[in-house]
């Protein structure tokens, strides 16, 4: 405690004598260093952090602590007007509550089964369609390329319709089945995965193969560990995605007992109180800010890899 | 009965020209099928799950060979899932459908004709004839009324002695309503006098509603016109827009959803609505509302009242066996006094509302008087304070509801929300926009 | 004999995705063209109807409005999804400090379920209690209707859209703003561009792909909005919010008419393609 408030007070003391020059780093942007670094330059530039921090907290921050805080309340006090800023006598039963009358159990179970099994099952699809595309090169592999990436044209909500006479044919309506195969059929997975397995060195399977490896053993133990950030980027955004998913769980997914969380908290928010159906929504919540914060550096990655060349 | 069944089975296979040739079903195990019945009561409400898997217990043991399958998706009917659910091979057995939606599942072939099995329920007769009418067409029944109610006026009676009002003389008449919700209103911030909806078809549902009640119609009695451009639709819209903006007695929040004004209503903070008796039992059983303080009276100037209720319904893909034991089980669950819903002794016992005449589908026979003999006895709500309703409803003739309800609703949802969120909405507008439109779904739908 | 045995492996590689892009996204597209074409209620046999499906979508009552308010949607969600984000990506671009934090708190509602930044949103709007009047109330201004008013429950989708879609255009616009080449910021600076001078001549012509990459691909995205109005107005009031997205699940299913939304999807879809077309031709410049 001591040395970090000493620092503290020496950096104190150093800044009150000269003022500390903005590190511009290596990164050269539309204000030139030297505007930067003079004495308006440094002001403007204090004000301006200060003010886009202190906004994109409340932007951003501040909802999710009055959600959070909302289901700390009781029943009256998250009604009440003027609201109060903290919790007169924070309590967790907002959360119990909620566990309960959203049965928040098994709707995570259904949520975590039907994105982990949905991962697995897109891996293997995408992941060996990529590979065949990319190094086996079969006949019209071009076209059906082609083919995959057209889907990625069709408006989603414009497939919706049909997909559901579909799959309501097939008889999958409340089957997982009817969750995974739509989501395998994903073009953007294939065209990340093909576009990175056409990057590893034709040496390096070229060896492989002299070695006397088939085509599953190139892909095992050559292409897959080469290829694990991009496998880790698609597979984030696999679980992440088919964790958001709403509008198709709902119409698939319909028995109580095999809802997803999204569709299970819509259809019961109405029945509940705010500070139950806040406490839902935070339970909701977490399960994907952890994995945001595990893998915050993959999704920022994927998200600008995939948009920018793609 | 076994060989009349076969034949039945082979002329849906679409067989039926092989008389002779035909192939009975598998005989082992005389009459062994499996049935699902919809409705199960959600986990959420853990004894009267109990109470139902009892009766499921019961009703197996009773009829040996049948195997009873329960499912209990909510809501019971959600339009969204019906069509799908039938076609993909999910749909129940047994399964149920609110009264807007009888004409539309008729029409489409979704329910099975059960004029054959009807004797299966021992009370058939003593059900009300305008409510099994609801589910007759050209002379052949399509389903088990289960549920039938006129229309009210719920009110709250503890925020009418806190207004100064006497919650034993509910008002009779529309200004005498909107005397009591400014009363109401002006307990102070969060108080609403008089609540109603605007939206998700809840909107034209109770502007139908109320245009019954002032004697006008949503259609023309051929079916074929709007007819809600009229006085009775303006004074409707007109008694709304004011209470809302003169007198500001209606809350500032637009509800949108059957759930919106029942939590309202359950927080206590609301005075009135227009309501049937369910609505009574669904505020204190599922919105934690306080018994007591819930009355309910007749419709006030009431012409008319719109039927609310629902109907179970049969598979059409169930084969003759699996039709006449989901009818058996309605009969034992849903149609005997003393029995399954109607066993109210279990239902005090599990602490469910019991007292409110929420349900008419037997009148005023021998069975509906046994069964509402049986409800007070047994009585867990005030009673007298549903008194004034029966009494009332008595007198007002019931109305069913238009054809392609739903589709008129959402329209209607439209002039709701008008009035009810723009001061200067222009009613005669709102009316006539709303007529334009729903003449031209009737047209199409030819 | 090698040719075939390599196509041979290569197929059974691709079988299991061509079953899944077969069932599951070619033939809904096909099936989409021929719903629209038919009147089904899934269970009897279809039957072919010709163009009345989409007669029966164009004359129905709203069908113009729903258009004019998926091209208002559209439009206000560009004009705060789309400016906004380029805006604070230039801010942020130019902070020396603080950009990790930043950036993690605006991609944060990306990461959350769209139903929880509705639920929540839809509490934050309540004219009540909710957090929006109770702010206005604190400087002293009167609080807004918000979704139960024909005039603002539409803005009032934008913001909650807005909200929850805006981290990824940011860190986008972000990571294209580093690849400017500082050169060229140095040589404006010589010919003695100010700040704006160098916005213009420099930044927008260095990201215009991009901008206009994601303005396509906002409009596509926002053209088909649906779960607000579905959670948050149910269509209100007024109609005000139905869009062209919502009215053809209602009409498949509230009104089990799938024929008809076949048709409405068909023509939602031609208007989409025609942006996509632009998109494909923007990817192609921006690879030659």
């Amino acid at each position: 405690m001591i040395s970090v408030g000493a620092r503290a007070a020496a950096g104190r003391r150093r800044a009150a004598r000269r003022p500390k020059p903005i590190d511009t780093g290596q990164f050269r942007t539309i204000i030139s260093p030297l505007q930067l670094n003079s004495r308006w330059g440094r002001r403007v530039y204090w004000a301006v952090l200060v003010t886009v921090v202190v906004t994109f907290t409340l932007a951003f921050v501040f909802p999710l602590y009055w959600m959070i805080t909302g289901a700390m309340k009781t029943g009256e006090e998250i009604a009440q007007m003027p609201p109060t800023l903290f919790p007169a006598d924070p309590t967790l039963d907002a959360y119990a509550e909620a566990w309960n009358l959203f049965d928040l159990g098994t709707l995570l179970w259904n949520t975590a089964y039907y994105s982990l099994g949905g991962w697995v099952f897109c891996m293997l699809v995408d992941v060996s369609a990529a590979y065949a595309l990319s190094r086996l090169r079969p006949m019209f592999g071009g076209v059906i390329l082609g083919a995959m990436l057209a889907t990625l044209m069709i408006p989603a909500m414009v497939v919706l319709i049909p997909l559901y006479v579909t799959v309501v044919d097939l008889g999958l309506l409340n089957n997982p089945w009817g969750l995974w195969f739509p989501a395998a059929a994903n073009g953007f997975n294939i065209f990340l995965l093909k576009r990175f397995f056409d990057s590893i060195p034709r040496e390096l399977i070229e060896a492989a193969r002299i070695d006397g490896a088939g085509a599953f053993r190139v892909l095992w133990s050559v292409v897959l560990p080469v290829s694990r950030p991009i496998l880790g980027v698609v597979s984030i955004f696999t679980i992440v995605t088919s964790f958001k998913d709403f509008v198709w769980p709902l119409l698939v997914m319909t028995d109580s007992d095999k809802m997803t969380l999204s569709v299970g908290l819509s259809q019961t928010a109405g029945m509940v109180t705010q500070n139950a159906v806040m406490g839902g929504l935070v339970v909701a919540s977490i399960p994907t800010i952890i994995v945001f914060f595990v893998f915050q550096r993959h999704i920022m990655a994927g998200l600008t890899a995939g948009s920018i060349k793609g | 009965m076994k060989r009349s069944a076969g034949l039945l089975v082979a002329s849906a296979l679409g067989l039926a020209a092989c008389g002779s040739g035909q192939q009975a079903p598998p005989a082992g195990g005389a009459g062994q099928v499996t049935i699902t019945v919809a409705c199960q009561p959600a986990k959420s409400a853990p004894k009267e799950r109990q109470a139902w898997d009892d009766d499921v217990a019961a009703f197996m043991k009773a009829n040996p060979g049948v195997t009873v399958k329960s499912t209990d998706q909510q809501p019971c009917f959600d339009p969204k899932t019906f069509g799908p659910k039938l076609a993909g091979g999910q749909m129940e057995t047994v399964f149920v459908v609110p009264v807007t939606n009888y004409d539309d599942v008729i029409r489409q072939g979704q329910a099975l004709d059960i004029t054959a099995y009807t004797g299966e329920i021992k009370n058939w007769d003593d059900l009300r004839q305008d409510v099994r009418d609801l589910v007759t067409k050209d002379g052949k029944v399509y389903g088990v009324p289960n549920v039938h109610y006129g229309v009210g006026l719920v009110y709250n009676r503890k925020l009418f002695a806190e207004a100064g009002l006497d919650p034993n003389t509910p008002p009779t008449t529309w200004a005498e309503i909107r005397e009591a919700a400014k009363k109401i209103a002006a307990l102070g911030p969060g108080h609403v006098g008089y609540g109603e909806y605007s939206g998700g078809n809840t909107g034209g549902w109770h502007f139908t509603q109320a245009i019954y009640g002032r004697g006008g119609s949503i259609l023309t009695d051929d079916g074929k016109k709007a007819a809600f451009n009229s006085p009775e639709g303006r004074a409707v819209l007109q008694t709304l827009h004011d209470m809302r903006w003169v007198d500001d007695s209606m809350g500032t929040k637009l509800l949108v959803g059957w759930e919106s004004l029942m939590v309202a209503m359950g927080s206590g903070k609301v005075g009135m609505m227009l309501g049937a008796p369910d609505v009574v039992t669904d505020v204190v059983g599922k919105f934690k509302g306080s018994v007591a303080d819930y009355g309910i009276t007749g419709f006030p100037e009431a012409k008319a009242s719109l039927s609310g209720g629902e109907a179970f319904m049969i598979n059409p893909k169930a084969t003759p066996e699996e039709a006449k034991a989901g009818m058996r089980w309605l009969d034992f669950r849903f149609n005997t006094v003393g029995k399954g819903r109607f066993d109210f002794a279990r239902g005090k016992a599990i602490g469910n509302p019991v007292g409110v005449p929420d349900n008419a589908v037997y009148g005023d026979s021998p069975t509906g008087q046994a069964i509402q003999a049986d409800r007070v006895k047994n009585a867990s709500l005030p009673v007298e304070n549903y008194d004034p309703y029966v009494k009332a409803s008595a007198a007002i003739p019931p109305k069913a509801e238009p054809v392609h309800a739903q589709e008129i609703y959402a329209i209607l949802d439209v002039a709701m929300s008008g009035v009810l969120s723009d001061e200067d909405a222009d009613i005669d507008k709102l009316l006539a926009d709303a007529e334009t439109k729903v003449n031209a779904v009737l047209a199409a739908k030819g | 004999m090698a040719v075939l045995r390599r196509n041979l492996t290569a197929y059974g590689f691709l079988c299991a995705a061509l079953f899944c892009f077969a069932v599951f996204a070619w033939y809904p597209m096909i099936r989409e063209f021929i719903l629209s074409f038919q009147e089904t209620n899934l269970i009897d046999p279809p039957t072919w109807v010709g163009l009345d499906n989409f007669e029966y979508a164009v004359g129905y009552p709203g069908f113009t409005e729903a258009w004019i308010a998926t091209l208002q949607f559209t439009f206000l969600a560009l004009v705060c999804g789309f400016a906004v984000p380029f805006v604070v990506a230039l801010v942020l671009n130019e902070l020396r400090h603080a950009r990790a934090y930043l950036r993690f708190v605006v991609y944060l509602p990306v990461m959350l379920p769209p139903i929880v930044a509705v639920l929540l949103f839809r509490w934050f709007f309540d004219p009540g209690p909710g957090l929006f009047n109770q702010l206005l109330g604190l400087v002293n201004l009167p609080g807004l209707a918000w979704l139960d008013s024909p005039a603002t429950a539409l803005i009032s989708l934008v913001i909650v859209s807005t909200w929850m879609n805006m981290g990824s255009a940011t860190l986008i616009y972000l990571a294209a703003l580093q690849n400017i080449p500082p050169e060229l910021y140095e040589a404006a600076e010589l010919d003695g561009a100010g700040i704006l001078k160098r916005i213009r001549h420099v930044t927008i012509p260095q990201t215009r792909l991009i901008l206009l990459l994601m303005l396509m691909l906002q409009i596509v995205a926002t053209m088909q909005v649906f779960i607000e109005p579905y959670m948050l107005t149910g269509g209100g009031p007024a109609g005000s919010t139905v869009t062209v997205a919502y009215m053809m699940f209602q009409f498949a299913f509230t009104n089990q008419n799938y024929g008809v939304a076949g048709a409405l999807g068909m023509m939602l879809m031609i208007v989409l393609l025609v942006f996509a077309a632009f998109q494909l031709r923007l990817t192609r410049e921006d690879k030659a």
